[in-house]
């Protein structure tokens, strides 16, 4: 996947094109499937075990689990018509992401990337050992490493 | 953190987050954010400066403190306005929280 810098007419109405094959595409919507992968107990509005079971950390949660039904609301409009985001063009197809799409599929991207890593165990990804990979987890490596090379790509448009 | 690029790193002229207490009694909520190895470098500076509105230097500082130091304090705000980042953070599932300034 690749960015196409393209001027904006109106730069209030944002639109960020990326160059995708077909394979890419089909990749990144089997990934999006997996959304959501993050459990809202995974937030802590805190360190202070204090806070633990207070009425600010369930607001949280609550916060969260919002944000993530209103995503998966989006992700199902992607799913029932990909074609308002994946359009042909004269030679190749591209994902075109408008207003505030970017800062949702990076939102999602990321759900799946970070929530990936915690079934893994969290493991610290810059040390050795590598995982020990089991029929059981070896999909969340792949969830993890996709999402995250998804995840580059979009950040490539606002570099 | 990943490292997937080597950030372009300008001195940062701004000044650090200083409470006057006498004037801002109530901002003793401080917004930290933690290192973990998942999310990318590129993307946590993205989400400073979606989140704060900073500018890309600013941003890199503080994701680079995260990544070398193991946290970075983001921001000093009253408990309204930090719970608030927080969950502006979390919901980009970075490793956010608040805490009170002792």
């Amino acid at each position: 996947m690749k960015f196409l810098p393209n001027p904006a007419k109106d730069p209030a109405e944002r639109t960020l094109i990326f160059q995708i094959d077909t394979r890419e595409e089909a990749l990144l919507l089997a990934v999006l499937r997996l959304y959501p992968v993050i459990q809202n107990s995974h937030h802590h509005l805190s360190k202070d075990p204090q806070r633990a079971g207070s009425s600010e950390q369930r607001l949280l949660e609550e916060s969260m689990a919002q944000q993530r039904a209103a995503h998966r609301r989006k992700l199902d409009e992607l799913f029932l018509k990909p074609q308002r985001f994946f359009k042909d063009a004269p030679g190749e197809r591209r994902l075109v992401l408008k207003g505030d799409q970017f800062e949702w599929l990076l939102q999602v991207l990321n759900d799946i990337r970070v929530g990936s890593w915690v079934k893994l165990g969290c493991p610290d990804l810059e040390k050795a050992p590598p995982l020990e990979l089991t029929r059981a987890n070896a999909r969340y490596l792949h969830s993890m490493d996709l999402s995250g090379q998804f995840q580059m790509a979009l950040l490539e448009a606002v570099k | 953190m990943p490292e997937i690029s080597a950030p372009s790193i300008v001195p940062d002229t701004t000044k650090e987050e200083k409470t006057k207490s006498k004037d801002r009694p109530d901002r003793g909520y401080l917004v930290i954010c933690w290192n973990d190895p998942v999310n990318l470098m590129d993307y946590v500076t993205h989400v400073f400066q979606a989140v704060f509105g900073w500018p890309k230097a600013r941003a890199e500082r503080h994701m680079l403190q995260v990544h070398q130091t193991g946290k970075s304090l983001l921001v000093r705000e009253t408990f309204e306005k930090a719970e608030h980042y927080v969950h502006q953070l979390q919901g980009y599932s970075l490793h956010a929280t608040m805490e009170r300034e002792e």
